[in-house]
């Protein structure tokens, strides 16, 4: 659907501003309501999901143009959904596709972010979206002694993502995974120099092409391999594989797992004993693309009509995301099973989390608001009593990391991988 | 209109470059507000000058007085929930976007009162009252409208007001910009106290600052003010829950919290639930009261499954949906909530509730009194539980008033609904059946000053032929010429109070002692240059004259420059 297609749920935001926060009915705490990085940094509303609806609706009638201030506005934003889940909490609309819609406009009407140019520049030369060369993509995996998929084969593949590829810092990390795969005898081996970019992110940041040639060079690939699994340790990549590359019908015959459903499999299946006490507090971070954002595409095709005179209706009945069907259980699961731990929720979580803040290229192109949105988590956890965050994607994790370093905040940061490292 | 930039200068001087903007993509997001196709036909209003972002009473002084020197409109803009009262005369206007002035400055447990500044949220104040054993009322289903707009400038009405009075009335002192750019502390705070009494000798300022239905913006704005606060008898905190895979807005209170009770009666036809009400109310055992229509009902994920459950009710129970179906209807039932702090006050509320129903022929039927429905009704008449405007896109309320004699109200409800049934009857609205006449009594101090009497009309804004019949209906009940009888100037808060289109002032003031004579005379006296906005309050002349029964879309705001 093109942005225009949105004219209904654009004329039908009620200005309620209940997108601004977490659903109303799940707050705890009145320090952690805010559920948009976005308005909460920025202030103005046009930073809401309001205000882009507001704003699509301006542009639709001619009142306004794409500037500098659109695009200000429109890319001071995650892409993480609390928006969407909370709005969809009383309304049928659809804020966070509106959004991927109207980004996809400017770059399609060659309205575009610098610091985003540099990086789909990389993209397209490299296949990585860490303005990295792409001869130094296996590099992360160097001395493990894995099977490649260029040369061998194996019945699962570990994609490791452009992150986990080129930030050395989390080298250790998608490592550490890995030989949990291993250790556990399965069989798995990884693209090496080969891997490319899954193209969600680039997708994200409004480059839609960009999705589609990753996803079809992805298809092939998988194709050419017996491979049944694809595992990856990354949030955005899981999302990618699982979740757009259904949107825009080209779903991959190959089941898309993130690593946290690997390894409670593993655990359940008792190939990997969480024997060892881990006596620390810990809270969980959901990452977005896990989580709300991970939950599967719903494909709908029908027609609106009315019902009880004027109540608005679907044929046939619409399912719409509203972040249910997100990964929320399972990496709890596995940090509850880790002997000694103590486990503490967040105020905001699962459905409402509040983003780690290096989404939607924000990282790339506002470090210091993505800093800042990260800060703002690592406080909460601080709230809740917990002496280590941890999640699940290196995108959090890196961004933790900063917002860590920039505040002098001591928590931990750690991702899921390194917790059950600990366990074992 | 843009303002100069000599204009723009002085204006950005009280508040700092970051804090002010005059980009029209910045802009265009404040004029967009629900209720605008209705009125202005379209869903822009007029596009503010600029937006300003004060942090200080001080700042929103001097901006003020910028505003008086240039002859520039103001207006304050809280969380953006109200409809019609945020537009502007005309576009050399500027908003005071109020969101980074959000402290609660003060729970006083002993005095039952809190002291807050304009962006605290209702549901904000409430969840931390409640750790103190106090309660502030509910606004409608506006979670996110600010305390200060509710209880200050914009009076609507709630379902727990038969209990905590009508907002307006909540109000025990203000710290306010007037539209001179000077700040007063009414009562005890001009004299240095904290804000603890809003009179001092001579009239009321809190009189003037409520007025009739509140100013809406205009007679200046309000930065802090200090509000009245009621018991909780509930929990501290509360948890509304759901099972992992279902939808959040499936979540729910398990129970109805200890502290609480609640009671759906059912009766045999509108007459006698309004009867009933009556008495209910009057026996000042009550918390919150409303229909059960909405609340008891199980919470959907949208529309569709709506649709669904009605479908499978209609099957099933007919008669519950539809009296012509020739059985009771939930359009009879009321939500009644008591609350107690020993069992012997609960032992005699109840007691009193159940002899009362049993009077009018009540019944507790099983499903609408099962406890999961009991806590889902709590949540949504103590709380809201925020389902809006989903099922047709925009709702209407009629426009009862709510001064009076109970018959009088009843008398006047029973018309609306008829009126309203018509439309529904035609497709133009939501109907629940063919039968069902819905009126939504929100009494006030238990009913001894009136009671809001709502039929809400919920129509569909860009369905062209639901749009006329809701600008048809208003035009009906709002009752220009008086044929309903009623006592009391009709009005839904300052929603529909909007001169030029309505024409309430200029058609009521004769009938009850020139009252808009003496609402002009404040406004000039506030107000001598008229830069507060007036357009939801009181114009200073009337801007075109009252044609019978007419609606017609404003005047102003039609020569907007982009
Ligand atoms: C779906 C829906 C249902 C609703 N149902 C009800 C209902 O049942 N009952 C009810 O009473 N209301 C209802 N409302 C209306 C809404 O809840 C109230 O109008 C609320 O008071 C608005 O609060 P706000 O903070 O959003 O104020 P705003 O909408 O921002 O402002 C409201 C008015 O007050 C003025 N104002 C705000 N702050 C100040 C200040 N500090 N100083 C001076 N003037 C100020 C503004 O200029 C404006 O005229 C409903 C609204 C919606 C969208
Ligand atoms: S986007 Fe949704 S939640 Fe936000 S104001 Fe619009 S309708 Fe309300
Ligand atoms: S996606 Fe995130 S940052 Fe963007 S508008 Fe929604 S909640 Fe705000």
């Amino acid at each position: 659907m093109a942005w225009q297609d949105y004219t209904h749920d654009m004329q039908r935001c009620t200005r309620c501003s209940y997108c601004k926060w977490i659903p109303y009915r799940y707050m705890r705490d009145t320090g952690f309501m805010e559920g948009c990085p976005s308005v909460s940094r920025y202030l103005w509303h046009a930073y809401s999901a309001s205000g882009k609806f507001n704003m699509a609706y301006s542009l639709l009638q001619k009142r306004i143009e794409i500037d500098d201030i659109f695009l200000d506005v429109l890319y001071k934003c995650q892409m993480d959904g609390s928006c969407d889940i909370s709005c969809k909490v009383q309304q049928d609309i659809e804020p966070l596709q509106l959004m991927q819609e109207l980004r996809i406009k400017c770059v399609e009407d060659g309205q575009l972010v610098p610091a985003h140019m540099i990086v789909i520049d990389g993209l397209r030369k490299e296949d990585n979206m860490m303005q990295s060369k792409k001869q130094d993509r296996g590099r992360w995996v160097e001395g493990l002694g894995v099977k490649d998929f260029t040369s061998t084969t194996a019945e699962v593949i570990y994609h490791a993502g452009c992150r986990y590829s080129f930030d050395r810092d989390l080298w250790p990390v998608a490592r550490g995974g890995l030989q949990l795969l291993l250790d556990a005898g399965v069989d798995v081996g990884v693209m090496g120099v080969e891997e490319t970019c899954c193209g969600g992110r680039a997708y994200e940041l409004g480059y839609a092409g960009e999705l589609t040639k990753y996803a079809e060079h992805q298809i092939e690939t998988f194709r050419t391999t017996s491979a049944r699994t694809l595992v990856t340790p990354c949030s955005d990549c899981y999302a990618c594989f699982k979740v757009l590359y259904d949107k825009i019908g080209k779903k991959p015959d190959i089941e898309v797992l993130h690593i946290t459903h690997y390894l409670e499999r593993l655990i359940k299946e008792g190939k990997l004993r969480l024997k060892k006490k881990v006596p620390i507090k810990v809270t969980y971070h959901d990452p977005c693309h896990l989580g709300r954002l991970g939950e599967p595409w719903v494909h709908w095709q029908g027609k609106e009509y009315k019902v009880m005179g004027q109540m608005i209706v679907h044929d046939p009945p619409k399912k719409f995301r509203r972040g249910a069907g997100g990964v929320y259980e399972t990496p709890r699961n596995i940090i509850k099973s880790i002997p000694g731990l103590d486990f503490v929720e967040m105020y905001r979580s699962k459905e409402y989390a509040w983003c780690c803040g290096a989404g939607g290229g924000v990282i790339d192109a506002y470090p210091d608001y993505a800093a800042w949105t990260g800060a703002g988590r690592l406080k909460e956890a601080e709230a809740v009593g917990a002496e280590a965050i941890v999640s699940a994607c290196p995108w959090c994790k890196r961004n933790f990391l900063d917002a860590a370093g920039e505040t002098g905040n001591k928590i931990e940061v750690l991702d899921i991988i390194e917790l059950v490292q600990r366990a074992i | 209109m843009k303002l100069s930039n000599e204009e723009y200068k002085a204006l950005e001087a009280t508040v700092g470059p970051e804090y002010i903007s005059q980009e029209p993509v910045i802009m265009d997001t404040y004029n967009q507000v629900w209720g605008n196709k209705f009125f202005f036909d379209e869903k822009h209003s007029v596009r503010p000058a600029a937006v300003l972002l004060p942090a200080r009473p001080k700042e929103i002084s001097e901006a003020v007085r910028v505003c008086n020197r240039y002859r520039i409109l103001f207006k304050a803009f809280s969380s953006g929930f109200e409809y019609l009262s945020l537009s502007l005369m005309n576009s050399k206007s500027i908003l005071f976007d109020l969101r980074r002035m959000n402290r609660i400055v003060e729970i006083d447990e002993k005095n039952m009162r809190a002291v807050v500044e304009p962006y605290v949220s209702v549901y904000r104040l409430q969840m931390e009252a409640a750790k103190k054993g106090l309660f502030t009322g509910r606004i409608g289903v506006g979670y996110s409208a600010g305390v200060i707009a509710a209880e200050c400038c914009h009076h609507g009405c709630q379902h727990t007001m038969v209990f905590t009075s009508g907002y307006g009335r909540n109000v025990l002192g203000v710290e306010w910009v007037l539209p001179t750019g000077e700040i007063l502390n009414v009562g005890t705070g001009e004299a240095g106290s904290d804000l603890f009494s809003a009179d001092g000798p001579g009239f009321s300022l809190r009189g003037v600052l409520r007025g009739r239905t509140g100013a809406n913006g205009g007679h200046g704005v309000i930065t802090k003010a200090s509000v009245k606060l009621y018991p909780w008898y509930g929990p501290k905190q509360w948890d509304h829950k759901k099972q992992p895979g279902e939808a959040l807005s499936k979540g729910q209170l398990e129970s109805v919290p200890d502290g609480y009770k609640v009671f759906v009666p059912t009766f045999q036809n509108l007459d006698d639930t309004l009867s009933a009400s009556e008495d209910l109310c009057r026996a000042e055992i009550l918390c919150a009261f409303g229909i059960a229509i909405v609340g008891t009902n199980p919470y959907s994920e949208g529309n569709d499954e709506d649709w669904a459950m009605m479908q499978k009710t209609a099957e099933t129970r007919a008669r519950d949906i539809d009296p012509a179906g020739g059985g009771v209807s939930i359009a009879n039932s009321v939500v009644c909530v008591i609350g107690y702090q020993s069992p012997g006050e609960m032992e005699y509320k109840e007691k009193c509730l159940r002899k009362i129903a049993e009077q009018w022929g009540g019944t507790f039927y099983d499903n609408l009194n099962e406890p999961r429905a009991l806590a889902r009704a709590f949540a949504d008449i103590m709380w809201s539980s925020g389902v809006n405007l989903r099922a047709t896109g925009d709702f209407l309320p009629s426009s009862s008033s709510p001064d009076g004699s109970p018959e009088m109200l009843k008398r006047l409800a029973l018309q609306e609904a008829e009126i309203k049934r018509r439309y529904e009857q035609a497709g133009a609205f939501l109907t629940l059946g063919s039968g069902a006449r819905m009126v939504s009594w929100r009494p006030e101090e238990h009913l001894s000053i009136g009671a809001q009497g709502i039929s809400t009309a919920q129509y569909d804004p860009y369905d062209p032929a639901s749009l006329q019949a809701a600008r048809k209906f208003i035009n009906e009940i709002f009752d220009p010429r008086g044929q309903f009888n009623r006592y009391g100037v009709p009005s839904r808060g300052g929603c529909l109070q909007i001169e030029p289109v309505t024409h309430v002032h200029q058609n009521w003031g004769p009938r009850y002692d020139n009252y808009d004579m003496w609402l002009r005379k404040i406004k000039k006296m506030l107000d001598p240059n008229t830069v507060a906005d007036w357009t939801a309050y009181i114009p200073p002349e009337y801007p075109d004259s009252p044609k019978d029964g007419d609606y017609v879309l404003p005047s102003y705001g039609k020569a907007e420059q982009l």
